[in-house]
């Protein structure tokens, strides 16, 4: 009971974290200092601490509570070390239910803001959904089928019996590359960054939020970033086998689409699509068929 | 939580929330809070004029304004500081006050620029808006014909240290003068000027109607008035609606 608890709010500390290391890689990558320590816990409590809490009614809060329940639930179905939370009860499948709740969440809300650049943000949001699910599904079927267990719990416990050499990367690199890729789509980042595109839609969903609701959403972001990591870390580097090596793998994980990110420009919605389900779903399928003879 | 009852549907007129801070222990946090709006301040830049290109220098890498917590977001929902940089024309202004009033509050503005302050060299222009802080409140000017980055940076700092003190809080004064303003406004506009934010229920929704907040042009606005509505959904495709 008490871990229900604790993994979301460690999710949530190692998030800010990471809020933090993305933007200072980004701000290293364009030569400046960037954001002081403890900057993303100051924008979320000055956003929550905001006079006007502009809400478009009902819907528009329940799918802020919406976006950020999903990825609570879904961090809950993630080990940690040291907790395995509902990890052995809800195993691989409902985690990937879980993880697609917070974008159809948004949906709603930025729906009823009835904001025509919010409606076209998250239009394009669902399709990115689309473009990278596949791979992933692709991936988590794949690394399913070799450890013959949608359980987290027991593929940890496999990848962790012989050291590295039985870790998901040196077992299937192919679909590890593949769910890299996919990770690059799903955290939206540039050149997938098609739903948030500051300069051409005004942040496209986030559009009509200010306040509470940018707050929530800020608090989203942490989490998002922890959950991408920490399934990566999971399914490929064999867990943590304790809190260190835990986040040093989970940093790595997301430190490496960050760097790409500042890159890169970004593509338009259909070469988004082209591109998600050409290469990383080929190479996942080229990495199932490998494991399969 | 909003009710349900009260979501806006097509055709009715959008209603104000009214109530104040529910939670009990806000002013525990105050503190905490201020040190935080101080430390973290998302801005709307509304590069009006030539006072705008002293502004990517301060945010990129020489300045770097990101190490003040400072950074730009583009929807005037989530910014806090309102950077106006430079003379206003009375069609620019028009769509500064607008931007302004749908900004949530805390709010501040800045004037960067002479021309914000007093006209500049723009003193004569018959369509040029002289003095920013008649249509709006204004928190910091940043004088100069440009001010260099650094000077914007100071500016950005002073606005950051009243912030954390509790000073700047003219944003309040938008609501308790807001016949003040509006006169302005109305003199640059012609009478019928209307905002689509009702200014008036929202000074009484944060408690801050005052003897000033109505007036004679507030007035003349409540005559001509229409009340706002929320917009209905249709389509509107001629080729559609005659197949149909
Ligand atoms: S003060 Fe000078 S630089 Fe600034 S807007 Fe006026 S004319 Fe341009």
């Amino acid at each position: 009971m008490i871990e229900l608890i604790l993994m979301p709010l460690a999710a949530f500390v190692i998030g800010l974290a990471m809020v933090l290391m993305m933007r200072r890689i980004g701000a290293r990558l364009q030569r400046r200092v960037g954001p002081p320590l403890l900057q993303p816990l100051w924008d979320i409590i000055k956003l929550h601490g905001k006079e006007t809490q502009t809400s478009h009614g009902l819907i528009h809060e329940f799918g802020i509570v919406m976006a950020i329940g999903g990825f609570v639930a879904a961090v809950t179905l993630m080990p940690l070390p040291g907790m395995n939370g509902l990890a052995e009860q809800g195993g691989l499948i409902a985690l990937v239910y879980m993880m697609m709740i917070p974008s159809l969440g948004l949906a709603l809300g930025v729906g009823q803001c009835a904001n025509p650049n919010g409606s076209i943000g998250i239009s394009r949001a669902l399709t990115a959904m689309l473009a990278y699910d596949i791979p992933m599904v692709i991936v988590i079927f794949g690394v399913a089928f070799f450890y013959g267990s949608t359980s987290l719990v027991q593929i940890i416990d496999a990848q962790q019996a012989g050291g590295f050499a039985t870790w998901g990367i040196a077992e299937m690199p192919l679909l590890a590359l593949a769910g890299l890729f996919a990770m690059q789509a799903m955290l939206g980042k540039q050149p997938f960054e098609i739903y948030v595109a500051p300069a051409e839609i005004a942040t496209g969903p986030m559009v009509e939020m200010g306040g509470k609701f940018l707050g929530g959403l800020f608090i989203m972001q942490c989490f998002q970033l922890y959950a991408a990591g920490a399934l990566y870390t999971l399914l490929f580097l064999g867990g943590g086998e304790n809190w260190l090596t835990f986040l040093i793998k989970v940093f790595a994980v997301v430190a490496i689409p960050m760097s790409i990110a500042f890159l890169f420009p970004r593509y338009r919605t259909e070469d988004v699509v082209r591109l998600v389900w050409k290469w990383p779903a080929m190479i996942g399928l080229l990495g199932i068929a490998f494991l399969m003879y | 939580m909003t009710e349900l009852i009260k979501t806006p549907r097509a055709g009715e007129t959008l209603p104000v929330t009214a109530g104040k801070r529910t939670n009990p222990l806000a002013n525990v946090f105050d503190e905490l809070v201020r040190f935080a709006q101080s430390r973290s301040l998302f801005m709307l830049h509304y590069c009006t004029g030539c006072g705008a290109i002293e502004l990517p220098p301060a945010m990129t890498s020489r300045f770097d304004m990101e190490r003040l917590g400072i950074q730009p977001m583009v929807s005037p929902r989530q910014a806090d500081i309102l950077l106006v940089t430079g003379y206003v024309s009375v069609k620019t202004l028009k769509r500064v006050i607008l931007t302004y009033e749908q900004m949530g509050s805390p709010k501040y503005v800045i004037g960067i620029c002479s021309c914000t302050v007093n006209g500049g060299m723009y003193w004569q222009s018959y369509a040029t808006a002289k003095k920013l802080n008649d249509y709006m409140p204004v928190d910091i000017y940043i004088a100069g014909c440009m001010p260099r980055p650094e000077a914007v940076i100071a500016g950005l700092r002073e606005l950051m240290e009243n912030i954390r003190q509790g000073k700047a809080d003219s944003w309040k004064d938008y609501y308790r003068h807001y016949d003040h303003y509006l006169g302005h406004q109305q003199r640059l506009f012609g009478e019928t000027w209307q905002t689509p934010t009702d200014v008036i229920s929202e000074a009484r929704h944060y408690g801050l109607f005052g003897p000033d907040t109505l007036g004679t042009h507030t007035a003349l606005l409540e005559q001509h008035q229409k009340p706002l509505e929320a917009l209905e959904m249709k389509v509107d495709i001629p080729e559609l609606t005659a197949r149909r």
